[in-house]
């Protein structure tokens, strides 16, 4: 449920970051803590805003330039903090934030790469109104402009950290959803002792040199219980 | 008999305007948007179907501007489209107007609104939100939408009004200036996020934390004016971190 949560968040950021509004809701230091609220944690989403505002003040989309996709960014970053936070027991501690950020902070740029994809795809919506007017349907050319907040909106909510909702699906009912939340406990107990300073997320390093994609955020250990 | 546009339509156009990037694409870039923004407005004017296709047709010509400057194109091309209705114009005229208007403004756009305005309002909040919480990030959010709905509208009703004279209009807001003062403000409020951010680290974890985030932040202005990429930076700055944590607290005497 908290996964589709952020998957709602990430897709509406999307949606308003370029195709709707742009009333700077989606830019970090806003969507962050929106985030957070979402997700009943509204304290962690205001402390990861300001950072990533800071870290991505300069990521604007000027003329046909593409920037990396800091709403993407930002909603998966303060969504994972803020479960995983959730998770450990501790809510959002620098360490579960950095930690989340090496982890997933570069899925701002595979969102620039997928914006670029939607704009060669959304030329087939250009090509599909031409078409309209030749046949005098005016009001159906003119709305071909509408589909295009449909793919922005399924691509950045498919995109955002989703493990236990995927292993959900690939195991048995009974499992449900705990062997994953246990296995991210134990973790806990592992990690938040050998974590002193902000900035240092002590046994980060390894594990995010191990899990290369997003999705494997989590501990590998829990996965053989299912 | 000059046909105008009634007022209803104008605000349905405008509203609809707000949807001018839905379907960007590397072709026509935001033809669609302009397109589905002005119908409204070529339903009242056309009655006649062919007239009003081929109306259509030439709107769905390539276009690129800024999406908030694009308000004032989007009236000036309804103003423009008036006079063809009634026969005072060429029917290519609303079409030179958006081809001569859109660079310009496309420029006086980005230098004001995306690169003055917003990381401006981006630092504030970030500040206000450290400082004072979320009511400040609330303000700064409110602040940033008033004023960029307001300019938005301002931009569209004067292009509607005074078709060819929004140049001036617009140039009487003198933006550039602006966008230099708000690039200087939201440079110094982007410094003090940082260093209210290094200062929570001390306060948190003491004197080691607050070296090790002043030489993070530094050392990454040094690489990103070096011309470095964010992201690989923003990775070498937290396996510095990790590691001047990890010395730091063996030094220390640490768990």
């Amino acid at each position: 449920m908290d996964y589709l949560i952020v998957a709602l968040v990430a897709g509406l950021a999307a949606v308003e970051r370029k195709g709707f509004l742009q009333a700077m809701l989606s830019r970090p230091v806003a969507l962050a803590p929106f985030t957070g609220l979402a997700l009943g944690d509204l304290h962690g989403g205001l402390m990861l805003g300001p950072p990533l505002e800071l870290l991505w003040l300069g990521a604007v989309n000027l003329g046909a330039a593409l920037p990396p996709q800091e709403a993407l960014g930002a909603a998966a970053i303060a969504g994972g903090a803020v479960l995983a936070g959730r998770a450990l027991g501790t809510g959002v501690t620098p360490a579960v934030a950095c930690l989340t950020l090496a982890l997933v902070g570069t899925l701002a740029t595979l969102g620039r790469t997928a914006d670029r994809a939607i704009e060669e795809w959304n030329v087939r919506l250009a090509g599909r109104a031409d078409a309209r007017v030749a046949q005098g349907e005016l009001r159906a050319a003119a709305r071909a402009n509408l589909q295009g907040l449909v793919l922005p909106f399924a691509v950045s909510s498919c995109s955002r950290p989703s493990p236990p909702r995927r292993r959900r699906c690939s195991c048995p009912p009974p499992c449900g959803g705990s062997p994953g939340r246990s296995g991210r406990s134990r973790s806990a107990g592992r990690r938040s002792p050998g974590s002193p300073p902000p900035p240092a997320p002590g046994p980060s390093g390894p594990r995010g040199a191990s899990g290369s994609s997003p999705p494997s955020w989590h501990s590998p250990s829990s996965r053989p219980a299912c | 008999m000059a046909v105008s546009v009634p007022a209803p339509t104008l605000r349905r156009v405008f509203w609809r305007g707000l949807l001018l990037q839905a379907a960007w694409n590397r072709r026509g870039m935001q033809n669609l948007g302009f397109a589905y923004a002005i119908e409204p407005a070529l339903r009242v004017l056309y009655p006649d179907p062919a007239l009003r296709r081929e109306a259509l047709r030439r709107h769905l010509a390539t276009f690129n501007c800024h999406p908030y400057m694009a308000a004032a194109i989007v009236g000036g091309a309804i103003h423009h489209e008036e006079k063809v209705a009634a026969g005072e114009e060429p029917a290519g005229a609303p079409l030179k107007y958006k081809e001569v208007l859109q660079g310009p403004l496309a420029a006086v756009g980005d230098g004001f609104f995306w690169a003055g305005l917003r990381p401006f309002f981006g630092a504030l909040g970030a500040v206000g939100t450290l400082l004072f919480g979320w009511p400040a990030l609330l303000a700064a959010v409110v602040a940033y939408n008033a004023i960029q709905l307001w300019l938005r509208w301002t931009f569209f009703s004067a292009g509607y009004r005074s078709g060819d004279a929004v140049v001036e209009r617009i140039s009487a807001l003198s933006l550039p200036r602006w966008a230099g003062r708000l690039r200087d403000a939201g440079a110094a409020l982007a410094f003090a996020g940082a260093a209210l951010l290094a200062l929570a680290a001390r306060a948190s974890d003491g004197w080691g934390a607050l070296a090790v985030s002043l030489l993070s932040f530094g050392g990454g202005w040094w690489a990103l004016s070096r011309g470095a990429r964010l992201m690989p930076c923003a990775y070498g700055a937290m396996l510095f971190g990790a590691l001047a944590g990890t010395v730091l607290a063996r030094l220390g005497g640490g768990p």
